[in-house]
């Protein structure tokens, strides 16, 4: 039996603990007040975005830009986003796994990783992941020229034709308490059915010309969506790290609880035994 | 007269502006204002700092804009934009500011200014006090 020495010991280390968990309860849910608002102005615009492209894809003609291009596809590149740290419960981890089944279900392409966040990064490079690029450190200060530089790199090695097809494995941020992995498909375009416009509709106006817009609309969408991308993860990590460190904190509680039960009764213990000594000492004194 | 030809969806990075309905839409292209009504071809154009004038019947709404898109498709416009006001959203105060700032810097002759960019947020300021005034 422990001693009471011990008992208090761990009860006053689980409290520390508690508290710690508390502070990091409170910030998450501060910072996942700012990101949730960020992501839910930034949708609008990206949704609109993509359903403009979508359009473009469906009416025009391919080859007006390379970006829109078809081709063969034989290299893929996966874009994993994870966090830059840890303790938000399976946020991470979730990812993770997610993207290594989706890549081993292209066993047969070329496959290589792009990642974002430390998490993303330590975790695919231990297992040899083939990673040609990383990014870490800017959740703390998400920018939109921090997507940019993503994008930029990802369209460049596009149009080199060292990747065919860009896919983003990243957690959607759905409510406080739910965060869904999503694999969304980057690149190339592939225009979605839509009931109301067809291939065989007439093409756009275009001022000032065709090739100048797309020029500019096209790197603009990529960016834009790689923008949300980044705040959908980051709204999703603040939440995530909400969750888990609530429940670390009603664990601890429970845990300092069951501890102080112990503690009470082992003094109490002590006790009765402590007066039985005396009382037996008394007897025997007669 | 009365209604309601196409659906408009203003949206810019931050927020969405303006979604509603209109029978007619104005709006300035690199090349030149355009006019939209109802059944208009396809359309896709860049835009360019300006103002664009959203018609319900006989109520008009006011919008500046700075740089953007716009589609036009199945009487349906989406206009995608840097930035976008409607005239009870301009930051008078801050246009006025940046209005005399820009004007300060061209007036400056020296070479450390920027003239273009300058032009560009006088411009800017202009059609935000202009729109401002359209209450």
């Amino acid at each position: 039996m422990a001693t009471l020495r011990a008992i208090k010991r761990r009860i006053n280390s689980v409290k520390g603990t508690q508290k710690i968990t508390k502070a990091m309860n409170m910030v998450a849910a501060a910072k996942l007040r700012r990101a949730q608002e960020n992501i839910i102005n930034a949708r609008p615009y990206a949704y609109k975005m993509k359903s403009v492209l979508n359009d473009i894809a469906v009416l025009t003609d391919p080859d007006i830009h390379p970006l829109l291009e078809q081709r063969e596809i034989k290299k893929i590149c996966f874009v994993v986003v994870a966090g830059d740290r840890g303790l938000c419960g399976g946020f991470n981890s979730n990812v993770l796994r997610r993207a290594e089944s989706v890549y081993n279900e292209y066993n047969e392409f070329e496959r290589s990783v792009l990642t974002v966040g430390k998490k993303s990064r330590d975790f695919l490079k231990s297992r040899k992941y083939p990673v040609i690029c990383e990014y870490i450190n800017f959740f703390r200060a998400l920018k939109f020229s921090d997507a940019q530089h993503i994008i930029n790199w990802i369209i460049k090695l596009y149009l080199e034709r060292k990747l065919d097809k860009v896919d983003v494995i990243y957690n959607e941020f759905k409510s406080a308490l739910r965060q869904e992995i999503v694999v969304e498909h980057l690149l190339p375009f592939i225009p979605e059915d839509n009931k109301e416009i067809k291939r065989q509709d007439i093409d756009y106006v275009y001022e000032p010309s065709a090739d100048k817009i797309m020029d500019s609309l096209i790197p603009l969408h990529l960016n834009v969506q790689m923008w949300r991308i980044l705040l959908e993860s980051n709204a999703s990590e603040h939440a995530a790290r909400m969750t888990a460190m609530e429940a670390a904190t009603d664990n601890a509680q429970e845990m300092i609880e069951n501890l102080t039960l112990l503690f009470n009764r082992t003094r109490q213990q002590a006790i009765t035994k402590e007066l039985t000594e005396i009382v037996g000492g008394a007897e025997a004194l007669k | 007269m009365k209604g309601k030809d196409f659906y408009i969806d203003i949206v810019t990075p931050s927020r969405t502006v303006f979604s509603g309905e209109a029978n007619k839409f104005f709006a300035p292209s690199v090349e030149g204002y355009f006019e939209i009504l109802k059944n208009h071809t396809p359309f896709l154009s860049i835009l360019k700092t300006g103002r664009i004038v959203i018609a319900q019947d006989a109520v008009k709404k006011y919008i500046a804009i700075s740089s953007g898109f716009a589609e036009v498709l199945n009487n349906r416009i989406t206009v995608l934009a840097e930035t976008a006001e409607s005239s009870e959203d301009v930051d008078v105060e801050r246009s006025q500011a940046s209005k005399e700032r820009a004007l300060k810097r061209l007036a400056d002759k020296s070479p450390s200014i920027d003239v273009e960019r300058a032009k560009v947020s006088l411009l800017r300021a202009l059609t935000r006090l202009s729109v401002a005034e359209m209450k």
